[in-house]
């Protein structure tokens, strides 16, 4: 690590470094556990704004962010979520990451913001070389023409963080587009950056290299590594032939695949084959893509005859189709590059245009053309809610906020303000609970627990058993916060056991760390988080799922008849990580920790 | 997909029969067997001698396709099989006689009648990574072409059959010539008549 924070006032645009304390690296690692440390200790208030220029931006990249670990492309980002209101972490692909490190530093700490006639983007130009230049000429870019822009000003070699018109718009659900096509997103962190009148930030020109003490064993250790991931299917077969859309008809088939605003979750083999990665890949993949030193390439270069781009994943193919009642992969394809242009996040784009269906479907709303299906209006919804415009101006807001403007909140698919992603809960009731508690709101990436309930990785486990679903939930979200600290992708997580990244970060850091020291710092990391959101007023209350997970079973499919028993999950899960029947981590918890309370 | 009783019932079956004479470890070992344009095979990870019907995963025979996030690992290695053999049914298993002569000799020279009337020899054949599924998908359907049954060496053995018992009954009997090899060479001493000779194995 460089043990640096590059720190930008935006107010006094004024920039500076701080060192990172040798103690913070052992206890948060880097990556997302640095951001939570990081924010936890500058937002010192309660309720503040998430766009004000009182919450910062923070990008972390992690100790083995850049190295010749597998995948070891990504960064992550910390900030404070406008859609949620709760602390937010989400992280990203590409090469961002190690070009930021090789500048020298492992943090890039944005506050304060901008005027609004005063907009500006970030050039982080190697070490030591920071301007803001003036941004009036980007402001009301699309991502695609941002990034093209920008790299004739630039130059070519350089890596792009940017808003589109929906950041520039506080769109409370987008994102901040990496190279105009990866995504941070979920959770508004797009908002946060249009509210600083940022409209990009620029890596380039970094030329420092990270001194591994024992280079030999890494490369070792990276062999291995690397030929355990050809041999596992999911990351040699399934991830590289299809992409993540590989899951398609895999979780259609567990009766999981929800469909029109989660009122179905099981379709037709015929019909789900329309949507499918095998169809994606048949009708238009290009080539597939990876991020730095990734060898699974589960990135989607596609064309479909009239438009070529990037995508759709799994999560936004159903998203922006099935959930939508829209089965046109070419319409779902399109609207994917129209979210990454106006730089939203698919899967809350999705959700709340379903919601959106389902209120005129009960009556609730009256829009004729918002029916389930109608393949017609989907792109001039994206534009309308990146534009806030028409009816694009309530759904901008997210599936909570629109529906409870309409007193509807029980058609709102999400939790804590974010919207539940592509696995109905009611077939996987691990999943389901980390959809309860997952500190960010409902998220799939904080505790995947679909691999172990139907993936079967490493071993399949009965996907409507209770007993014992806490603990393991509680162990793949200490993982999952190692992860995102380190900071390397979960897809490596298929075919590569903790063993193996306890082992990078030994050789790397040159001093022993063990599974079981992973394990425990993840869990200072998810109990910050919570420490945090018990700050904002979150409690018990709040990890719920919405009622129709509770209440309405499920009519057919594989996952008939089922209805997640929410209480008994949660109140095992507490238990397991030593949080009072309230939600809120004891005295005892903290001790071991070596957290304290946040006032 | 659907799976008839009777079906499942061959795969519970085999895979506890595996099971129980310890070819396998708990989770080792995958078996399929070709079904109208698609494989049935084994899920990733699930035991062999305790399977349940959603253990049996449905891919497709010709192309690759998103079962293979669920199938077993060696997926592939059974698609080339039915591709270029006239296998119906196959079985991957971790023979422990077939790979310990495996680890010693080039080729396994049945020394018993049934051995003899079955198979005369068994092929060894070696990969890089006998781990990982691409090698093998590569080497093995050539020698399965004139062969019941190969073992990889180091790793185990894929038989081939018209059904899934009578690939097991390949594995079987291949494991059981192998073991009466390996106690007959343990003992030290010369074979009174040895058949292979007479019977020109060494050229089949």
């Amino acid at each position: 690590m460089n043990n640096k924070i590059l720190n930008i006032d935006l107010d006094s645009k004024k920039v500076s470094e701080t060192p990172i304390e040798e103690e913070i690296f052992s206890d948060f690692l880097g990556g997302r556990g640095l951001g939570i440390k990081l924010l936890s200790d500058y937002l010192a208030k309660a309720k503040t704004d998430p766009l004000s220029k009182l919450n910062p931006l923070i990008f972390s990249v992690g100790p083995l962010t850049g190295t010749i670990a597998p995948t070891s492309g990504r960064f992550s980002l910390v900030t404070k979520s406008p859609l949620t209101n709760t602390i937010f972490h989400s992280n990203s692909g590409g090469f961002w990451g190690p070009y930021f490190k090789r500048c020298g530093y492992d943090c890039l700490f944005i506050k304060g913001a901008l005027s609004s006639d005063n907009k500006g983007y970030i050039v982080i130009d190697g070490y030591d070389k920071v301007e803001i230049n003036d941004a009036e000429n980007l402001w009301g870019l699309k991502t695609s023409e941002t990034l093209k822009k920008i790299q004739q000003m630039e130059g070519k070699n350089c890596q792009v963080l940017c808003i589109g018109p929906a950041g520039e718009n506080l769109v409370k659900f987008s994102a901040i587009m990496n190279q105009a096509h990866r995504a941070f997103g979920r959770g508004g962190v797009g908002a946060v950056m249009g509210s600083k009148n940022i409209k990009a930030i620029v890596v380039k020109n970094g030329t420092l290299k990270f001194p591994v003490k024992n280079k030999e064993y890494m490369k070792k250790l990276a062999i291995v590594a690397r030929d355990k991931i050809k041999v596992v299917p999911i990351t040699s077969q399934g991830l590289a032939l299809f992409g993540t859309a590989a899951l398609v008809k895999v979780i259609n088939s567990f009766g999981m695949f929800p469909v029109k605003n989660y009122q179905f979750a099981y379709t037709e083999p015929e019909k789900i084959d329309l949507v499918s990665g095998e169809r994606l890949r048949e009708r238009f993949l290009e080539q597939s893509e990876g991020c730095y030193n990734c060898i699974i390439r589960c990135g989607r270069m596609t064309n479909t005859g009239e438009l070529s781009g990037k995508g759709p994943e799994y999560e936004s193919l159903w998203a922006l189709g099935p959930l939508t009642g829209i089965f046109d992969l070419k319409t779902i394809t399109h609207a994917n590059y129209l979210c990454n242009d106006y730089g939203l996040d698919t899967m809350s784009t999705g959700a709340t245009i379903a919601c959106a269906m389902e209120l005129q479907q009960k009556g609730l709303i009256k829009q004729d053309s918002l029916t389930f299906g109608n393949k017609d209006i989907l792109c001039e919804l994206i534009e309308q809610i990146s534009l806030r415009k028409g009816i694009g101006e309530e759904l901008a807001e997210g599936s909570l906020r629109f529906s409870r403007k309409y007193n509807a909140q029980d058609y709102a698919m999400q939790v804590k303000g974010m919207e539940i992603p592509a696995y109905d809960p009611r077939g996987a009731f691990g999943h389901a609970l980390n959809y309860a508690v997952s500190s960010r709101g409902a998220c799939h990436l904080t505790g995947f627990l679909v691999a172990l309930e139907v993936l079967g990785a490493p071993k399949k486990i009965d996907r409507f058993s209770v007993r014992g679903k806490s603990d393991l939930l509680f162990l793949k979200q200490n993982q999952s916060a190692v992860e995102d600290s380190l900071v390397i992708c979960k897809f490596v997580g298929y075919a590569l056991g903790f063993e193996f990244t306890a082992r990078f970060l030994s050789t790397l850091l040159d001093r022993k760390i063990s599974i079981t020291d992973l394990i425990t710092i993840g869990e200072r990391i998810y109990t910050l988080e919570r420490l945090f959101n018990v700050r904002e007023g979150f409690s018990r209350k709040d990890d719920i799922l919405p009622k129709r997970f509770l209440e309405t079973p499920l009519q057919d499919g594989p996952s008939k008849g089922r209805v997640v028993p929410l209480d008994d999950l949660i109140d095992e899960y507490y238990k397991v990580r030593n949080w009072d029947e309230n939600g809120i981590p004891t005295d005892s918890l903290l001790e071991k920790l070596s957290l304290k309370r946040l006032i | 997909m659907n799976l008839d009783p009777e079906t499942f019932k061959q795969f519970k079956i085999v895979g506890k029969v595996l099971t129980d004479h310890r070819y396998n470890t708990s989770h080792s070992g995958n078996i399929s067997m070709r079904a109208g344009g698609k494989i049935l095979i084994k899920r990733r990870g699930a035991m062999l001698g305790f399977l349940e019907p959603e253990d049996i995963i449905e891919t497709d025979l010709y192309t690759q396709d998103s079962g293979i996030m669920l199938s077993s690992t060696e997926t592939n290695v059974h698609r080339q099989i039915y591709l270029n053999t006239d296998a119906m049914a196959v079985i991957h298993a971790h023979n422990p006689f077939c790979v310990i002569l495996s680890l010693i000799e080039d080729e396994i020279t049945c020394l018993d009648a049934e051995g003899i009337y079955m198979y005369r020899k068994i092929p060894v054949i070696e990969v890089d990574n006998p781990a990982g599924p691409t090698d093998a998908a590569r080497e093995v359907p050539p020698m399965l072409k004139n062969y019941p049954i190969v073992v990889v060496r180091a790793h185990g053995v894929f038989a081939k059959g018209n059904t899934l018992y009578d690939a097991l009954q390949n594995v079987t009997g291949a494991e059981q010539s192998a073991m009466l090899r390996y106690y007959t060479m343990l003992t030290g001493k010369p074979l009174k008549r040895d058949f292979s000779k007479e019977k020109f194995f060494s050229e089949w």
